[in-house]
């Protein structure tokens, strides 16, 4: 779970280890890294909107 | 080594920029806080750009001047260097992340235009601004004073050339001034650097827009959004006055708007009437029907010897007051008061073998003007 994380973390900033990357492929499951990627996705816009929101105060 | 010429290109590169700021190269400091505000803001991200550049170029040409091939330099195969990666996505983001928050300071800031003392309509017009002191019962308008022959070539150009009007707006100083902002035509902006406002002036829509002058100066901009063939002859001048003196200024006006207004009843000679007439119509005519009312047919029709204007006084009258539509010919109704439409129309009527005779009365116009 965490490794997805990770991975998940590393390619929104564009940074991957090639190491990290040959194991991803070889074992996880592409579903996991997907619902990974939009839920993280969400919670940055999230936070993206509490910033926006705090700066109009 | 050689550390003497990386210090001497700081110190005229420094010197570079104050030299800059005294030719009018930078942008102006301006004279209120806002725009205080964004030089510092500009002056800020100036230099940090300016550190980056240093040290990314300085790094770079360092490499390779050190490493280079003729010294027998071997380059390291290596395939990515996630620190090195994380390291230069973080810093610009955190630097970015720094520049934004006094950014949005400031913007916030401006947009801000609650509180204001004073609110002033700012209409841009085809070519010239309008000036209404909202509650006060005092508007006029504002025309370039150039005279054309200065333009064309025929005289020497003035100090303020293109930058002059007849009447400028005037302010108060240490005031929360709300501008509100719009068109009667077409999009303008008006634009003054030292108050640090640029504000778009579009038909249909209102714009605001806040100053609050800290100093008392005549500042001088220009329409700033490309509006036809004299958007550069539309300029705008603001005169920041003393708080006693803006009101003793306000009130002058008034008592010039009720003298104006008296003329209305009275019965005007025929050479007074040509003789305001012709400076209305230098002022406000001239730039398209042109200063011998020929005009630049088929855009601006010319006047003299025009058989339906000889003809018809009260088709005259009226496309004075409301314009032609779907041609350039603006409407004057709001932006001319009788006795001035009164005077053109007169003077037209009689000024380049236009010899009608007709004298028109500024009552038969604010008759007009009332139905």
């Amino acid at each position: 779970m965490w490794s997805v994380v990770k991975s998940v973390l590393a390619a929104l900033l564009g940074v991957q280890s090639n190491q990290q990357r040959q194991e991803d492929f070889s074992s996880g499951k592409p579903t996991a890294y997907i619902v990974t990627g939009i839920v993280i996705t969400l919670l940055f816009i999230l936070v993206l909107i509490f910033l926006a929101r705090f700066a109009a105060r | 080594m050689h550390s003497w010429w990386r210090w001497l290109s700081v110190i005229s590169l420094a010197m570079g920029i104050s030299q800059a700021q005294a030719n009018g190269w930078n942008m102006p400091i301006g004279v209120t806080d806002t725009s205080g505000d964004i030089y510092g803001l500009h002056m800020t991200i100036f230099w940090i750009c300016v550190v980056i550049g240093v040290l990314v170029f300085g790094a770079m040409f360092y490499s390779l001047f050190r490493y280079r091939y003729s010294k027998g330099a071997k380059a390291s195969h290596f395939h990515e260097h996630t620190g090195v990666e994380v390291l230069w996505t973080v810093i610009p983001l955190l630097i970015l992340v720094g520049m934004a928050v006094p950014a949005t300071a400031t913007l916030k800031d401006m947009y801000d235009s609650s509180d204001a003392e004073l609110d002033v309509m700012v209409t841009g017009q085809q070519w010239r601004w309008r000036y209404e002191y909202l509650g006060e019962d005092v508007a006029f308008t504002s025309n370039m004073s150039t005279p054309r022959a200065q333009i064309s070539g025929e005289e020497t150009r003035g100090e303020h050339y293109l930058l002059e009007v007849d009447e400028p707006l005037v302010l108060p100083i240490n005031r929360k001034i709300r501008l509100l902002m719009t068109s009667d035509d077409v999009i303008h902006s008006w634009w003054v650097p030292d108050l640090a406002v640029k504000q778009d002036s579009i038909p249909g829509f209102i714009n605001e827009n806040w100053v609050k002058i800290n100093e008392p100066g005549i500042y001088r901009g220009q329409c700033a959004e490309l509006c036809g063939i004299d958007h550069g002859f539309m300029p705008v001048v603001v005169h920041a006055m003393e708080e006693a003196a803006f009101e003793d200024w306000l009130i002058g006006r008034k008592e010039a708007a009720a003298e104006k207004a008296m003329g209305v009843d009275r019965e005007w000679a025929m050479a007074e009437l040509a003789e305001r007439g012709e400076s209305v119509y230098q002022s406000i005519c001239s730039s398209c029907h042109q200063v011998d009312g020929q005009g630049s047919p088929p855009a601006f029709p010319a006047l003299a010897n025009n058989e339906q204007l000889i003809s018809d006084v009260d088709w005259h009258i009226d496309k004075v007051l409301n314009g032609v539509s779907g041609a350039a010919m603006p409407a004057f109704r709001s932006t001319l008061n009788p006795v001035e439409i009164a005077a053109v129309v007169t003077y037209t009527r009689n000024a380049w073998g236009n010899d009608t005779g007709d004298v028109v009365q500024p009552s038969t116009v604010a008759e007009q003007i009332s139905e």
